[in-house]
């Protein structure tokens, strides 16, 4: 049908006929959009149909300039209808260009709705999976322990239970705070001043365990006066300093606070 | 509309600080509306209702 010559001259070529398909004359279609073809028979039957097909003189002209294309006009379709499909707005009289910023805001701000929700839900996630690897409530509730002072006379020594470990608070006498306070820090094998141990220097919070092997000391014992550790024979002074024996440290001291007057609250 | 396209939206740089902004506020107004309806749901059960059956 095609030969080669003509071939190479039609490569860029656009169509430029258009051709009956042979089921409906291209003169009628296109006269009038409304009047199909003109043959209305209904074709029943396998010989009313083949009838309709393209017959013994089908022929195609080609050539140089002749375009090989066939291209069927099916001019009888008409464009479908997609109003339902489309916005309001974009069918105004005034046009599509008219409404874009509004089409475009409105798209904008449904992306930026979803990224907002999309944000915030990724802030909650990370926050509970992160939260999730932290103390429990029971723990936390635990780890503080509320004392009412006024309960320790002074001059008394209290144990209390806190973190599994005993907590040691002391009222101390104004006698005891005067000989603290003045205490030479070079003579000290850890040097801290007592103001440093004791924000209020009535009370001294700390935690009852010996620096040095872990013994809970004896309190308002040994030649300090403060604490003995029985095991090894470590003294303590009355701000918990290590003045004599083994041990190496002073007594650690816990955080604590002073909330109310009279209330207490270590951890 | 065509206001705050131009002002937010026009650009991705206002853009996105609209959108970390508005986050701001879509949390904290999401948090108030979810406890309110939980508090509004549980009404009579929770610690603060019956508070006052257990203190003095």
């Amino acid at each position: 049908m095609i030969n080669i010559a003509s071939k190479a001259g039609n490569y860029l070529r656009a169509t430029n006929q258009v051709v009956a398909n042979g089921l409906k004359p291209l003169a009628v279609a296109a006269l009038s959009e409304k009047k199909v073809s003109g043959d209305q028979k209904e074709h029943l039957t396998v010989y009313t149909l083949s009838n309709q097909l393209p017959g013994n003189n089908v022929s195609i002209k080609t050539g140089v300039a002749t375009s090989t294309q066939v291209r069927f006009a099916h001019t009888d379709v008409s464009v479908p209808d997609f109003s339902g499909y489309r916005r309001d707005s974009t069918k105004r009289a005034a046009g599509k260009a008219q409404s874009a910023e509004e089409r475009k805001s409105f798209s904008y701000a449904l992306v930026g709705a979803t990224t907002v929700t999309a944000a915030y839900s990724a802030k909650v996630l990370v926050t509970e999976f992160i939260s999730s690897m932290s103390a429990t409530a029971d723990v936390l509730a635990l780890a503080k322990i509320e004392i009412k002072l006024a309960d320790i006379p002074e001059g008394k020594n209290v144990t209390f239970k806190w973190r599994g470990k005993p907590l040691f608070i002391r009222h101390r006498t104004q006698e005891e705070i005067s000989t603290e306070g003045s205490v030479n820090l070079s003579e000290l094998r850890d040097p801290q001043h007592d103001s440093e141990r004791a924000s209020n220097p009535k009370w001294l919070v700390i935690i009852g365990v010996c620096t040095h092997l872990g013994c809970v000391p004896i309190a308002n014992a040994g030649e300090y006066g403060g604490y003995y550790c029985p095991c090894h024979g470590s003294h303590y002074d009355s701000s918990g300093r290590i003045r004599k024996g083994p041990a190496p440290l002073n007594l650690e001291v816990p955080p604590y606070a002073f909330p109310d007057e009279g209330l207490l609250i270590v951890g | 509309m065509k206001a705050i396209y131009n002002i937010f939206m026009k650009r991705t740089s206002t853009y996105a600080v609209a959108i970390m902004g508005s986050v701001f506020f879509f949390e904290r107004g999401f948090d108030v509306f979810a406890d309110t309806l939980f508090e509004s749901t549980n009404k009579g059960k929770l610690w603060k209702d019956i508070r006052a059956n257990y203190e003095s």
